[in-house]
């Protein structure tokens, strides 16, 4: 067996790449919006930073310009106080050494340097000295890098998970906020240096970018919406070909009837036309012969007796073309039939065309069995083509006013079925014409079912009749001989 | 060629009705007629040599069992058969109608067929018939007589069907007028032409096609 591809499998294809599409332009747009985010806090926890690093070196600055009385009065004692990060104040008297080798080198760079430096770095432990070379006497502020993170205005909550902040120099590194334990393979990042010269610390904000933080519902939905959408175009398509699938078969059925038709034309007229061709001939050379002086009797005779022979040829192919067509000897195959129960299963048949065309179906049928002689293949034909009249001639009138009545009744003049329908009736000039061969009123119809339908019951030995109603509407009547009582 | 029998009508029909009435209305005007039901073996039978000799005509239905009447008379055309031949349908389309002329047919009638317009398209087709063969035989016979000139009366002719005069032929190949004149009667008797105006009309073609004339 031949691998096939089930018909499902392209429509879920297309739903699964349009939704993973959608996914797709619904996290790179929340991702966009979270790294904006993400930044504005960066950029803000930066900012705060660089003021305290330039406040350090203001403060540093100005102990510089406020040289120490000779009183020795120090008015940096009281800095500690005033900004917590600020854990020491130092200072080298003026004409001495500092006494410490990293101090001294420190104040030799200040100097060259022409600004604050930075020394005794430990950021692991958050301590780091910024010195300021000066004279008379130099200034160092011993500091707590812990201690720089602002109370006010720090964009990440101290209990917040939030991102994690450090400051790095020099391969140290010191968090300023924990934020998660890992950060993933590929996290924001945001990595600037103070805006102060004198300490070179790098803000480092990173956050990661977990699966959590795309927008899931926002793609679920998504994906529904799109397979609601599939399945409604879907089902307007199949609607769409059925509806054309219906209109082919009943353009198909036409096509196939008028075929048939010419068919049977050509057929006869081929049939017909060599005896009549012979015929022509033979009667014409005849003429000629007798117009001869003298005239050819004998040969003439012949052609004429030829003719003759060619008449009963066409005579034939009519017979034999009539035997062909012709119905089976309806009376001999006839048994005893229920009329009801014929007239139900014809409705059974006909109750999905009836509900389609929102006709009521009105059964007034006796409760006892109506026993009538009929060939059954006939009488579901008869029964079937007067109730497909009825609803056909209906199609004028609006569908709350089809109303199909269907009665069968036993008498003495035999079983007889009634077939009534709420249409527009029959023209009173039509109505002696019904049932004759190639009448119809109806634009495409053959004329041929009730003519049918009238032979038949007349080959059963009944009758068929018609009459209009009052107000509207037609009113058929099948009348068959009583099965004799047993 | 034998134009003292009269001339031989082929009738190809499947139906034995048909073609036994047909052939009695075709003989009543004094035309022999041959009837074939069999389309294959009219096929085999006609581009035998005998039957090709005949003039006449043939008369082909177009509905017949196994090959229908258009390809019969495609195939004789396609073997050279000369005969003009008339076509007979039931039920004649326009489309049928263009194929059976484009393949040569003479005439195209529906069945069933009138006995004046049968018998004059008949008449009409051994008419044309034997013009054609005269045509023929009238070309095959003066070119055998054209080929038995000498080349100086070929020149000589050359130069009569150009209009020159026997003074100025005699003057053109270095003869003297009384050679030409020489040249002339025997050319005459050679070729049968009994004017000048039966020469030219009959050799001019000839001598246009000659390489050594003119």
């Amino acid at each position: 067996m031949p691998l096939r591809r089930p018909s499902w499998l392209l429509p879920v294809l297309a739903w699964a790449s349009a939704s993973v599409v959608a996914a797709g332009l619904l996290s790179w747009q929340a991702l966009l919006q979270q790294h904006a985010a993400f930044e504005t806090d960066a950029r803000i926890a930066h900012r705060l930073l660089s003021q305290r690093a330039a406040q350090h070196d203001a403060i540093l600055a100005t102990l510089g310009l406020l040289q120490p009385g000779a009183d020795g009065t120090a008015p940096q004692s009281r800095l500690p106080a005033l900004y917590p990060q600020v854990l020491a104040v130092l200072q080298r008297p003026r004409g001495q050494a500092w006494g410490d080798a990293a101090l001294d080198a420190a104040e030799g760079e200040s100097r060259r340097a022409g600004r604050a430096v930075v020394t005794q770095l430990a950021l692991g432990a958050g301590r780091f000295t910024l010195l300021a070379a000066a004279e008379p006497a130099s200034h160092a502020l011993v500091l707590d890098a812990r201690a720089m993170v602002p109370t006010t205005d720090w964009p990440y909550a101290a209990a917040g998970l939030g991102p994690r902040v450090s400051l790095e120099a020099g391969g140290q590194s010191l968090q300023l906020h924990a934020g998660p334990s890992e950060l993933g393979p590929r996290p924001f990042r945001f990595a600037k240096p103070l805006s102060s010269p004198s300490q070179p610390f790098d803000v480092v904000v990173q956050q990661p970018v977990g699966l959590a933080a795309l927008p899931w519902g926002r793609m679920a939905l998504a994906a529904l919406a799109l397979a609601a959408g599939m399945a409604l175009a879907q089902r307007w398509r199949q609607q769409v070909a059925a509806r054309r699938r219906a209109e082919e078969l009943l353009r198909l059925g036409q096509v196939a009837r008028l075929n048939t038709l010419g068919e049977l034309a050509a057929g006869m007229a081929h049939e017909l036309n060599q005896p009549l061709t012979a015929m022509l001939a033979n009667t014409q050379a005849a003429q000629r012969l007798l117009a001869d002086d003298p005239p050819e009797l004998d040969v003439a005779r012949q052609a004429m007796d030829h003719a003759a022979a060619q008449a009963r040829r066409a005579s034939e192919v009519l017979t034999r073309l009539r035997r062909t067509v012709e119905r089976p000897d309806l009376a001999a195959d006839s048994q005893t039939l229920d009329l009801v129960a014929q007239v139900r299963d014809t409705l059974d048949l006909l109750a999905p065309e009836c509900h389609k065309r929102g006709v009521t179906v009105a059964l007034d049928l006796p409760t006892a069995a109506v026993a009538v002689t009929a060939e059954p293949v006939a009488l579901q034909q008869i029964a079937h083509n007067l109730v497909l009249n009825a609803l056909q001639a209906m199609e004028q009138v609006p569908a709350h006013a089809r109303r199909l009545d269907l009665l069968v009744r036993a008498d003495a003049a035999g079983g007889r079925l009634v077939v009534r329908d709420s249409g527009p009736g029959i023209a009173p000039e039509a109505l002696p014409r019904v049932f004759e061969p190639f009448f119809s009123t109806r634009p495409g119809g053959l004329g041929l079912g009730l003519s049918l339908c009238e032979s038949l019951a007349q080959g059963l030995g009944g009758a068929l009749a018609v009459a209009n109603r009052t107000p509207r509407g037609a009113e058929f009547t099948l009348t068959l001989p009583l099965a004799a009582a047993a | 060629m034998n134009f003292a029998q009269s001339p031989l009508i082929h009738l190809m029909d499947d139906d034995a009705g048909v073609r036994q009435a047909l052939a009695l209305l075709i003989g009543t005007v004094g035309l022999r007629v041959q009837e074939w039901a069999d389309p294959l073996a009219f096929l085999d039978a006609i581009v035998g040599d005998p039957q090709r000799q005949n003039i006449g005509a043939i008369v082909l239905d177009v509905r017949m069992p196994g090959i229908s009447g258009l390809a019969v008379l495609e195939q004789l055309q396609a073997r050279g058969v000369d005969q003009p031949v008339v076509m007979l349908t039931g039920h004649g389309t326009v489309e049928m109608c263009r194929r059976a002329f484009k393949a040569g047919a003479a005439e195209f009638l529906e069945k069933p067929v009138h006995d004046e317009q049968l018998l004059e398209a008949l008449q009409q087709a051994v008419r044309s018939h034997v013009k054609s063969r005269q045509h023929h035989q009238d070309d095959r016979e003066a070119r055998t007589r054209h080929a038995a000139l000498s080349p100086r009366e070929r020149e000589v002719l050359g130069l009569i069907v150009a209009g020159l005069t026997n003074k100025e032929i005699g003057r053109a190949l270095g003869l003297s007028p009384r050679t030409v004149e020489t040249h002339r009667s025997n050319l005459f008797a050679k070729l049968g032409a009994e004017s000048l105006a039966q020469l030219i009309r009959r050799y001019a073609g000839l001598v246009e096609n000659d390489p050594s004339g003119g």
